[in-house]
């Protein structure tokens, strides 16, 4: 098993996400951005700045593997992040809420950097009026300012808000148990996974039907997580809560075909396939694991390379909670973060797998 | 209490019998007012940490006070008090060392099993990984020293953090040094310079910046010899045995010409024999090693008579060699003797480590005891810190006062103290000294410790599990039913936790308390999974009584998703069964699907799944069919429906009580079903 790399910031992390690099810098900015919410007795948010790993001065520097910049307060655990653009983040929490936040200068003059509330609106409720918890979060991959934020709940419901104007809300009851994941697929098409253990697929356009409806017959497991193929939309991939990473097809929506891979040991909490080679599956389990999965043949077709690498840190033994791959290097970096108060990175790309 | 408007209250300790909140909730001087207005104040105790929720209430109930008596709007809140046991400035050492205890309780379970499976020796195939792990809590902990060491704001509480720290620090490094280092099974090593790398690390003397401060304000010998601070130093060079350090700083005073002639020649010797002093290794043998120490002893005794005779014939003059005697002091420690060295030493550590390197260079633990008795037995004993006193506790090789003392420098370090003396099996003293295990005792008030704290829910269970005992499970059970579930997530994980440690009460106690949670948010689907993990058949049946009356009241058929979402999870009842099926029938009948409508609705009729009083509303149910166009029902099946009328007209649960029973059989309607009936015979006869 391979050594991730861990920097100890004594919060319970639930969130993670990296922020695009301001236009046109993609591939020569020094320093790459993220943000982490945490939970629990530090409800958060931070910004972290860390050496790109694409320089190799980067890659051989020392100190910290992050570096603080700003936090602000967060109402509630931070479940779900999901960056809008280099300055605007949205965020879905344990109160049932989606906020939006700024990123920017103080001031003009102002060197510093700070995260702001903008707006804050309460998506997710249970019947009898409790705030019901926000499981997660995704943002409607187009390039406009009127770009939607999904989010779903405990409550069973999938939330849409545009960015620009939280309190056009649209929310609609689509499950009768917990919506662990979303993601969208396509600009007008949305996936959710469900604690019964269903991926349900809707179009934008009709949210409160539900287009079509996946389960493995053979098994009776729960789905954590959800997401989607970065550009074959009829790819998804869900976490169960047994350990294993499945992988749909769903060409054919009345028979999709599925391809489970045993890579962890108990809950997946978060699965992502990775941007820069999307034949590789990363994701994160409470076993206080990361795993890549390779489900994939080489193009050559010469073997079978599939296989799996796993990565943990001995000093981190609770439960990695979020997972995010960096779209925005040519080399992979993927960060992580744990029950066990750690910022977990992973700059290496050595292809060490253990075939399946 | 609103969430965001937290009032902040200062929790005020006195000598640790009363603890009292600041301000109060009602104003000082107060309490005759407040009693007059028929207040009190009511508290109750938080169920797994150590905080209570507070509120002003009535002391009469309100019906039996005057109504001119005043509600205060301040009365209406909620006072959540907490006592912060866990300072936010430890998570990180918290994180890592239980990294290490739960990677040393693994080690030691597959050293279990190996040993059971092959019988290898057990014994010193851990050693070497229980050392590993013991220097891992070392490095824990002296990471935690340097993170508060540079933390930006250096307050009162850090510096009394860092003494805490650096005090068990010293206590692990010697109970490492005595019993994993030295005492392994096997190897006779001298206990003395593991020791001295001991005392040194831990109460460093002199300190670095002592002599870089003599050696930067004397550039030459002379300035050297002038410098008031320089024999103090080289006594403290000579006590703790920086031998080499003592070496160089004397060979660079000597060409001084402050020295006297004798002086700067005995300096010179003094050096030459200080590089001299023999070092023990491992292929060297215990004999040759002493006869080199006694050769160098010997030397050393020399040196010292003749500086001693020099003194002596300068007794009578006037001019006094300060810098002679100074090196007959050092001399006189070199070669062990001990009035010399109990009079150089400040603490009683400077002189046990000069008496063990200079007097008993070989020595092994065994004869620690013997030699700290001597050593502590200058000093006031009743003036020692805890600290020292955990420190002469181990050196006697007195376990069970060492871990008393240890608890009383910190609960980690007791608990983990107890933890690693059991895997090297010399915890059984204790075991017969106290009336309680020590470690599941020590590691089960830790654990709870740590459960007061929101993000360690999981490490103080990994430490209530870890104990191993039966006690440590029942304590364990009844703290994983309190840990709060603030989502989904969390109650998942205690779940794992519970599957972990194989509490099969608990979980099944959490499931319930889930689905009832569940239920009353009016997440069916949710409750029922929960309720369907304990196999709750009595839960599950009310909830789908609930989805039926809930179609019954509305006309709507609502409950599609939740019964969806439950099957397609593989659970199997009766009621849900039913449910499904009677969806099935109204799907088919608004498709115009009649015929595979009534075959459905017979189905449900036959196989006695549908609860005895949605019967009647099942016979209404066919009536359009019965009375349709087209053929539905053939004569056996009319039969067999008109049994089921029968049956329900006998059935003793609906004929008990009468109100239900009147309330659920409309005899009109019956009598429209068994005209329907009798049509459909008649018609199904022609069609034969």
């Amino acid at each position: 098993m391979s050594s991730l790399q861990v920097q100890p910031v004594a919060r319970r992390i639930t969130a993670v996400s990296w922020l695009p690099p301001h236009a046109g810098s993609a591939y020569t900015d020094t320093d790459l951005c993220f943000v982490t919410g945490s939970g629990g007795k530090h409800q958060e948010l931070v910004l972290w700045t860390t050496a790109n790993p694409d320089f190799e001065q980067a890659q051989n520097s020392e100190g910290p593997l992050a570096s603080l910049v700003a936090k602000v307060k967060h109402d509630g655990d931070a479940r779900g992040i999901a960056a809008a653009s280099s300055d605007l983040v949205a965020t879905t929490s344990s109160f049932g809420t989606i906020s939006i936040y700024d990123i920017g200068h103080t001031t003009a003059q102002d060197d510093k950097i700070s995260m702001t509330l903008r707006e804050s609106i309460t998506a997710h409720r249970f019947a009898n009026g409790e705030p019901a918890v926000g499981t997660a979060l995704a943002m409607q991959p187009v390039n406009s300012s009127d770009a939607e934020v999904a989010s779903c709940g405990e409550d069973g419901k999938i939330a849409y808000a545009p960015v620009a104007r939280l309190d056009a809300l649209q929310s609609f009851e689509v499950d009768s148990t917990v919506i662990t994941g979303i993601c969208w697929p396509t600009p007008s098409q949305t996936a959710i996974s469900t604690r019964a253990g269903q991926v349900k697929l809707f179009d934008r356009r009709a949210p409160a039907e539900v287009s079509a409806v996946f389960i493995d017959p053979s098994n009776s497991y729960a789905f954590e997580c959800i997401t989607a193929h970065p550009s074959q939309s009829f790819r998804l991939a869900t976490g169960t809560d047994v350990g294993a990473v499945l992988l749909w097809d769903t060409r054919n929506l009345k028979q999709p075909t599925m391809e489970a891979f045993n890579v962890h040991e108990s809950n997946v909490w978060g699965v992502e396939f990775d941007p820069t080679d999307a034949t590789k599956i990363v994701s994160c389990s409470d076993d206080a694991t990361l795993a890549v999965t390779q489900w994939t043949s080489d193009s050559d077709g010469q073997g079978d390379s599939r296989g799996v690498r796993r990565l943990s840190n001995f000093f981190n033994v609770l439960s990695i909670n979020c997972v995010n791959v960096c779209p925005f290097t040519r080399t992979s970096i993927v960060v992580a973060g744990s029950d066990g108060g750690n910022l977990l990175i992973e700059k290496n790309t050595s292809d060490d797998f253990k075939l399946f | 209490m609103s969430r965001k408007k937290v009032d902040r209250f200062v929790i005020m300790r006195e000598k640790e019998a009363a603890t009292h909140l600041s301000p109060g909730l009602f104003p000082a001087g107060t309490q005759n007012e407040w009693t007059a207005q028929n207040r009190t104040l009511t508290f109750t105790a938080h169920p797994l940490n150590n905080g209570c929720a507070l509120a002003v209430a009535g002391k009469e109930p309100r019906e039996r006070i005057s109504k001119e008596k005043r509600v205060f709007e301040q009365d209406e809140k909620v006072y959540i008090c907490r006592m912060e046991s866990v300072p936010d400035e430890r998570l990180p050492f918290i994180y890592d060392s239980h990294a290490v205890f739960m990677s040393l309780q693994n080690i030691m379970k597959a050293a279990a099993l190996d040993f059971e499976d092959t019988g290898t020796e057990r014994f010193s195939v851990s050693i070497n990984n229980i050392l590993q792990m013991s220097t891992l809590y070392r490095e824990a902990m002296l990471r935690q020293v340097r993170v508060l060491q540079e933390a930006e704001r250096q307050t009162e509480f850090i510096s009394m953090e860092i003494d805490v720290f650096q005090s068990m620090h010293a206590v692990w490094h010697l109970l490492e040094i005595i019993y994993l280092t030295t005492n392994t099974h096997g190897l006779n090593s001298s206990i003395v310079p593991h020791f001295m790398g001991w005392l040194n690390f831990n109460f460093p003397a002199p300190l670095a910046e002592e002599g870089q401060k003599i050696v930067d304000s004397s550039s030459t010998a002379d300035a050297l010899a002038a410098n008031a601070d320089l024999w103090p130093y080289l006594k403290k060079l000579a006590l703790r045995g920086h031998v080499s350090i003592l070496a160089n700083m004397l060979e660079r005073l000597a060409p001084s010409k402050l020295l006297s002639a004798a002086a700067a020649r005995w300096a010179r010797d003094i050096a030459r024999v200080s590089r001299d002093m023999p070092l023990g290794s491992d292929e060297e043998t215990a004999g040759s090693f002493n006869a080199r120490w006694r050769q160098w002893n010997a030397e050393l005794q020399n040196v010292a008579t003749a500086i001693r005779n020099l003194i002596s014939e300068d007794e009578g003059s006037t001019s006094n060699d300060a810098a002679l005697e100074s090196l007959y002091n050092i001399v006189d420690v070199m070669r062990g003797d001990v009035d010399a060295i109990s009079i150089q030493g400040q603490i009683w550590q400077d002189i046990m480590g000069a008496v063990l390197l200079y007097n008993e260079p070989t020595a092994q633990v065994d004869r620690l005891p013997a030699l700290v008795g001597v050593v502590v037995e200058q000093f006031q004993t009743s003036e020692f810190s805890v600290l020292d006193n955990a420190l002469v506790a181990l050196l006697n090789h007195d376990l069970p006062e060492f871990l008393v003392y240890c608890n009383q420098i910190e609960s980690w370090l007791s608990a983990h103290l107890a933890d690693i003396m059991d895997h090297i099996s010399i915890l059984g003293i204790c075991r017969r000294v106290f009336a309680v295990d020590p470690r599941e005792y020590y590691l089960l008030a830790l654990g709870e410790t740590y459960l007061s704290h929101e993000n360690l829910w999981r490490v103080g269970l990994d430490y209530l599990g870890m104990t191993n005992t039966s006690a440590g499970v029942l304590v364990m059970e009844e703290c994983v039913m309190r840990v709060p579930i603030e989502s989904d997530r969390k109650a998942e994980q205690v779940l794992r936790m519970c599957d972990k440690y194989r509490l099969k009460r608990a979980k099944d106690r959490i499931h319930r308390q889930l689905g009832r949670q569940k239920w009353q948010r009016g997440r069916f689907g949710a409750a029922i999974r929960h309720f369907a993990y304990v196999n709750d058949q009595g839960s599950i049946g009310q909830i789908c009584d609930q989805l039926w009356n809930e179609y019954l009241e509305s006309g709507k058929l609502k409950y599609g998703p939740v019964i969806d979402g439950v099957v397609a999870s593989g659970l199997r009842h009766e009621r849900l069964q039913f449910l499904t099926r009677y969806r099935d029938f109204h799907v088919c009948y608004n498709a115009g699907d009649f015929v595979e409508s009534g075959k459905i609705l017979l189905s449900i009729l036959l196989s006695e799944i549908a609860p005895p009083y949605a019967i009647p509303d099942l016979l209404v149910d066919t009536i359009p069919l019965l009375e349709g166009d087209t053929l539905v029902f053939s004569s056996e099946d009319t039969f067999e429906l008109l049994r089921c009328a029968e049956s329900l007209l006998r059935n003793p649960v609906l004929l008990s009580s009468a109100d239900t029973a009147s309330e659920n059989i409309d005899k009109s309607e019956l009598s429209i079903f068994n005209v329907a009936c009798a049509r459909n015979l008649a018609r199904s006869f022609v069609a034969m």
